[in-house]
């Protein structure tokens, strides 16, 4: 058998061990190298974009809110996150909780919903043709015209918000589960088809692994959409919720709040599509 | 007696838009026990096709294929097949991709005796030290080394390859080959390989027969070409011998004058 392996210099050829295997004070520095400047850069585009803030509030004069004033209402709302003073006036925290709570279980039972369908439609020709017509059909319908059907179908503002991001979250995860599970190389089915693989190896070893990322994908989709609909959908609903707490904070005329709410969700936001990247990474392989 | 594995009259037509296509037409060959065999013709002749259905992966439009007497009938791992591209499956280790296997087809083996198993094979292919590293994380020769045991190490009555070393640099190349004529004569469950290839050094180190295929479509095997070289060959001292000229020169014949490819 004929193998090369690496060729090793002796310590007295004067090759400097860092170049072959860098120390790990050298890999820390590196990695906080990385992440100082990806800080500095976006504080930069923070800074970019709070200069046209500011430009924009000289401009349009009191009706918009310089990032000063801003920040000092934005300070005050997350001093005291959870006060809990009657159903019309609650802390931020709270209605980011009842917000969370809503896409949460919204989110989750159309996972579960949509991750099956979603294997069905890619492992088998003829549910796809049953059922992707109907998913090409409600697909693009704006998930806000189902909260009527919710509000007849549950008499409750709070449950007819939770159908609408339900059926939100349905399609992404659906089409991208199916996309996977259809696109499972052949290579990949022979391995299970020569090697005899069980049904069940064949699904937890083979199908559910490589189609992994794409779930993961399809519920990243699904999340983001989710997160977005909750505001529009609490606008709607009332009550509770940081789109309820945008709308109060229009008719109160505090754009301040409403500036603030907005910095919030889209930091929430972020947060959440992180997360779902992070665990993409953990379950993506390489060819 | 009848032949260990036998093809019969075996065609392959596809259904394309523009018709039928017959891609191999009448293709017979009976293979010896402990043979290993080639077929070797230009790309696109169909070679792969007859193997796939070797292993049962296609089915023949007409024409039998028999192991020990029985049809086949679907893929199993008594025709454990190495894949042109290596197979193996990305998000498992290297240890993970054989014992998947051995756990499947060795069903009367205990999950220690399963272990011992692919430890043994992971051993011949040199490949214990990588045994936890993922596909991606391995050279393209250390993963068709992998392929190999994978399919060895499941006891198939035939190992069947397909262009298993084509993707490889010629130092790889050479040394997997010589790899995997050592586990064939070590192994005494495997004794008989089916090879593709359009390689025809790799075709005289390898075989003791090797099948030319004129070009598709319709392709057939057009002539088959002894091995004359006794074993164990090494690539270097046999093209010295006469014997290997004897059998290039045939073989570069058929495939450049008498089967040319249509370029």
């Amino acid at each position: 058998m004929l193998r090369i392996s690496a060729v090793r210099f002796p310590a007295s050829v004067g090759r400097p061990t860092a170049t072959a295997r860098p120390s790990i004070d050298v890999e820390m520095l590196r990695h906080a190298q990385v992440i100082g400047s990806a800080v500095f850069y976006t504080a930069v585009g923070l800074l970019v974009l709070a200069a046209i803030w500011q430009v924009a509030s000289l401009i349009a004069g009191k009706d918009l809110p310089n990032p000063i004033a801003t920040l000092a209402v934005f300070g005050q709302l997350l001093a005291n996150p959870f006060y809990d003073k009657g159903p019309n006036d609650k802390g931020i925290g709270l209605q980011l909780v009842s917000s969370l709570g809503r896409v949460g279980a919204g989110f989750a039972l159309a996972s579960a919903l949509a991750i099956p369908v979603g294997f069905l439609m890619g492992a088998n020709a003829t549910s796809r043709k049953i059922l992707y017509p109907i998913v090409q059909i409600m697909r693009p319908v704006s998930p806000l015209a189902w909260f009527p059907i919710g509000l007849a179908a549950f008499q409750s503002a709070g449950t007819a918000t939770i159908f609408v991001i339900f059926m939100t979250s349905i399609w992404p995860t659906l089409i991208n589960t199916a996309f996977g599970v259809m696109s499972l190389p052949d290579d990949h089915r022979n391995v299970a088809r020569v090697f005899r693989f069980s049904r069940l190896k064949y699904v937890t070893k083979v199908l559910l692994p490589y189609s992994m990322p794409h779930i993961l994908t399809g519920l990243r989709l699904s999340m983001g959409v989710a997160w977005m609909v909750i505001v529009a959908g609490e606008m709607l609903a009332g009550g509770t919720g940081i789109g309820f707490f945008v709308w109060d904070s229009w008719n109160a005329l505090s754009l301040e709040k409403v500036l603030s709410a907005i910095l919030i969700i889209g930091g929430v936001g972020l947060i959440l599509d992180r997360a779902f990247e992070w665990a993409g990474q953990r379950f993506s392989y390489g060819s | 007696m009848e032949p260990f594995f036998q093809l019969e009259d075996v065609t392959k037509t596809f259904k394309t838009d523009r018709g039928p296509y017959v891609a191999v037409d009448g293709v017979s060959l009976d293979i010896e026990r402990g043979e290993i065999v080639s077929l070797i013709g230009h790309s696109g002749c169909g070679k792969s096709t007859v193997l796939s259905m070797m292993a049962g992966l296609q089915d023949a439009t007409s024409g039998t294929l028999k192991l020990q007497g029985r049809p086949i009938k679907g893929p199993g791992p008594d025709r454990a097949l190495v894949f042109q591209n290596y197979s193996l499956l990305p998000w498992m280790t290297v240890w993970d991709n054989i014992f998947e296997a051995v756990d499947s087809v060795m069903t009367d083996l205990s999950r220690a005796e399963k272990r011992d198993h692919v430890g043994h094979f992971l051993q011949m292919v040199g490949l214990w030290e990588h045994r936890f590293k993922r596909p991606s994380q391995i050279s393209g020769g250390m993963k068709q080394r992998v392929a190999v045991a994978r399919a060895f190490a499941v006891h198939p009555s035939v190992l069947l390859l397909d262009e298993p070393f084509g993707a490889l640099d010629a130092l790889t190349r050479v040394a997997l080959q010589e790899e995997l004529v050592k586990l064939w004569s070590l192994d005494d469950k495997t004794e008989t390989v089916v090879l593709v290839t359009h390689d025809i050094e790799e075709a005289i180190l390898l075989s003791d027969r090797i099948a030319v295929m004129t070009n598709g479509p319709s392709a057939r095997i057009g002539e088959v070409v002894d091995v004359p070289l006794s074993r164990p060959r090494h690539e270097r001292e046999i093209i010295a011998e006469p014997a290997y000229r004897e059998v290039h020169d045939r073989l570069w014949y058929l495939l450049t004058e008498a089967y040319r490819a249509v370029a």
